[in-house]
């Protein structure tokens, strides 16, 4: 369960470098601050799979990350199963699970070690860290590999390991930070099943993309965010009719203003 | 607070598993020490050996008016006289070619000048090119012997006899030194000076692989977020981090003494030959343990700074680039109390970096004042403190942690 309230993250301005090339100015920077998210509202409920859809820069990782407490917002606020992100930050640590498609591993950590590691920074030791690992490694095949090092393993074993990473502390809210850009086919399907596992669990999951088709295959709800704002927030259908376009792509551009945006 | 030691165990494990940093940290520590000193003390034997073995040639035209010259020069170590010389005009070409490397002229008219008792001038023949010739010096021993001789015979022709008396008139007055400064004393000036830079640099390279590791290689890997978002407090994660920089920079740093002392303890014999051995060996455990406790606070600032940079940069490479300017702050310091006239008093007491240097080499100089050591390793460690302070806040700024 998340319920995000006004979530709102000012950066300072970006200095623009002599000789750089000239961009058109986002109308999020204002003087020396840039706002790079605005009054966010929207909420996810467990056994859900939510999407935050935007283009680049749109504010998603921002977002996520201010959800994820990594970095603290400028105003507003988020509560995760009821705990406060700005209030109680180490307690929503514990309530969640972060995967993003640039998370990477410890190379000279076997897999193993990786996943014990983040089990023990989570508090989990012992049988029950034993027990619980033996679990994710039975469930995701990963016993053939389970002692080599993290730098030797393929693509799709690496996101084995970060996928066990992720749930190692059996998080209840569970976010994607764009968890298939880079991957290729085999490995994007990979993190797709376990998205929708998630879901099957009971997980709270929040999802960002850019890719229209993700979104088609996943997602129950969709919050599109432009430019740091909310455009929509409703289901795939819903999203259809608003806009009038049975495309998702077509739909996506109406409904931030046309064409010009993109 | 278990969680640190969970972050150290992992670090140490990883550091120890990164062939780079064991070569810095360990390996090189480790041999540079013994490598130096083998390197200088087989030459300095090699030098000795060869200045007893070596026997210069000489040659002498018109020898048989001084036969008492001539003799002297056969009984002198390290000269060899070359026959077959008639006339100065062939030395030359004979010194050119190597066939000798002295050539000494006697005056025809010697005998006249030895009757009157007038100043014998000896024309010597040699190659001034040479900078390293020790023929003058050597040559100049056998002349002393024989104007030892015709003195004594001249002073006694006048009637002063008795070898007081005629050292009277020579020299009427001589100095005699009484230096006070023990052979430690002397040699660990020198080499005081240059151990703690030795340390200082080998903290800094112990330091600097596992650090950029840690930090901005967690970025680089992506494994950074990943971390910031597991339930540990930041602090704890610095103090996780900075014990492992600590460890090694401090581990190449010792080894770099230890294996000094255990090769010395080896070689205990023959480096007793020489004054900068007799150093070394003076030198108690307790010194050794007073040094390295001295650099801990300094390692402990060279950590946090190290750890600060590296958190920072957003690669390897980045932080590769702010590191190596950065390593001039510690040596250029340390380097100071290397140079001739920089004394541990109050005011260089006050200045960080050089104040441990100066403390390290006073304690190899055995004359270390034990107040301001103690000051030293006081306000270094409030620096430390300091330094590791400002490390949590750093991690604590998200402009530093996401820079991208």
């Amino acid at each position: 369960m998340l319920e995000v309230k006004g979530l709102c993250k000012t950066f300072p301005a970006p200095k623009t470098k002599k000789g750089a090339p000239i961009k058109e100015k986002d109308p999020r920077e204002q003087g020396k601050l840039f706002h790079a998210v605005q009054d966010l509202n929207f909420e996810s409920v467990a056994g859900e799979i939510l999407g935050l859809l935007g283009m680049n820069g749109a504010g998603k990782t921002t977002t996520l990350r201010m959800l994820a407490t990594a970095i603290k917002p400028s105003s507003g606020t988020a509560l995760l199963d009821g705990v406060d992100i700005t209030q109680n930050p180490i307690e929503v640590r514990k309530r969640i699970g972060f995967l993003s498609g640039s998370t990477g591993l410890y190379g000279r950590l076997t897999a193993s070690e990786m996943v014990a590691y983040y089990g023990k920074l989570n508090g989990i030791n012992g049988d029950v860290l034993d027990n619980r690992m033996n679990e994710l490694f039975a469930m995701l095949e990963m016993e053939s590999f389970r002692d080599k090092r993290c730098d030797a393993l393929s693509t799709g074993m690496k996101q084995k390991v970060s996928i066990a990473r992720t749930l190692i502390h059996d998080p209840q809210v569970i976010f994607f930070d764009e968890p298939t850009s880079g991957l290729d086919v085999l490995s994007s399907r990979t993190i797709v099943n376990f998205i929708k596992t998630c879901r099957e669990k009971g997980k709270t999951v929040i999802f960002s993309t850019h890719f229209m088709s993700e979104v088609r295959r996943l997602c129950d709800r969709v919050v599109l965010i432009h430019q740091g704002k909310v455009y929509f927030t409703g289901t795939v259908e819903e999203m259809k009719t608003q806009s009038g376009e049975e495309d998702l792509e077509e739909a996506f551009l109406k409904l931030v203003g046309g064409e010009d945006h993109a | 607070m278990h969680s640190i030691l969970t972050i150290y165990l992992k670090e140490m494990k990883e550091v120890l598993r990164d062939r780079k940093t064991l070569i810095f940290m360990i390996i090189l520590p480790t041999l540079i020490m013994p490598v130096l000193f083998q390197v200088m003390f087989s030459f300095m034997e090699k030098q000795e050996k060869k200045a007893q073995a070596e026997k210069i040639p000489i040659a002498l035209v018109r020898g048989e008016l001084t036969p008492e010259l001539v003799e002297l020069f056969k009984n002198q170590d390290g000269f060899e006289l070359v026959d077959g010389f008639t006339d100065e005009s062939e030395f030359k070409a004979a010194i050119k070619e190597d066939k000798i490397k002295l050539g000494l002229a006697i005056p025809a008219e010697t005998a006249e000048i030895l009757e009157y008792g007038s100043q014998l001038e000896v024309s010597v023949y040699y190659n001034n090119a040479s900078l390293t010739s020790k023929v003058i010096p050597r040559t100049q021993v056998v002349f002393d012997q024989y104007n030892e001789q015709l003195r004594k015979a001249r002073f006694t022709a006048l009637g002063v006899g008795g070898a007081s008396k005629q050292n009277g008139i020579m020299e009427p007055s001589i100095i005699k030194k009484i230096g006070i400064a023990d052979d430690r004393e002397r040699w660990g000036e020198g080499f005081g000076g240059l151990l703690p830079y030795l340390l200082i640099i080998f903290c800094f390279v112990g330091a600097l692989y596992p650090a950029i590791d840690i930090g901005a290689g967690e970025k680089e890997r992506g494994t950074l977020e990943t971390l910031l978002l597991t339930p540990v407090p930041r602090s704890y994660l610095v103090l996780g981090k900075f014990l492992v920089i600590f460890t090694t920079s401090m581990t190449a740093a010792l080894l770099t003494v230890t294996s000094m002392g255990v090769w010395i303890a080896i070689k205990a014999e023959t480096m007793l030959k020489f004054a900068l051995g007799e150093v070394l060996s003076a030198m108690s455990f307790v010194d050794y343990a007073l040094m390295a406790l001295t650099l801990v606070p300094l390692a402990m600032v060279i950590a946090c700074v190290m750890l600060s940079i590296s958190i920072y940069a957003k690669n390897f490479k980045e932080a590769q680039s702010y590191a190596a300017p950065l390593q001039f702050v510690f040596i250029i310091p340390a380097f100071l109390a290397f140079l001739p006239g920089v004394e541990l008093t109050w005011g260089w007491a006050m200045m960080p970096v050089t104040n441990t240097s100066l403390a390290i080499k006073e304690l190899v100089k055995g004359t270390i004042d034990y107040r301001m050591l103690a000051v030293i390793f006081g306000s270094t460690l409030v620096f430390a403190m300091a330094a590791l302070g400002f490390c949590v806040k750093w991690f604590h700024r998200e402009d530093v942690l996401f820079r991208d």
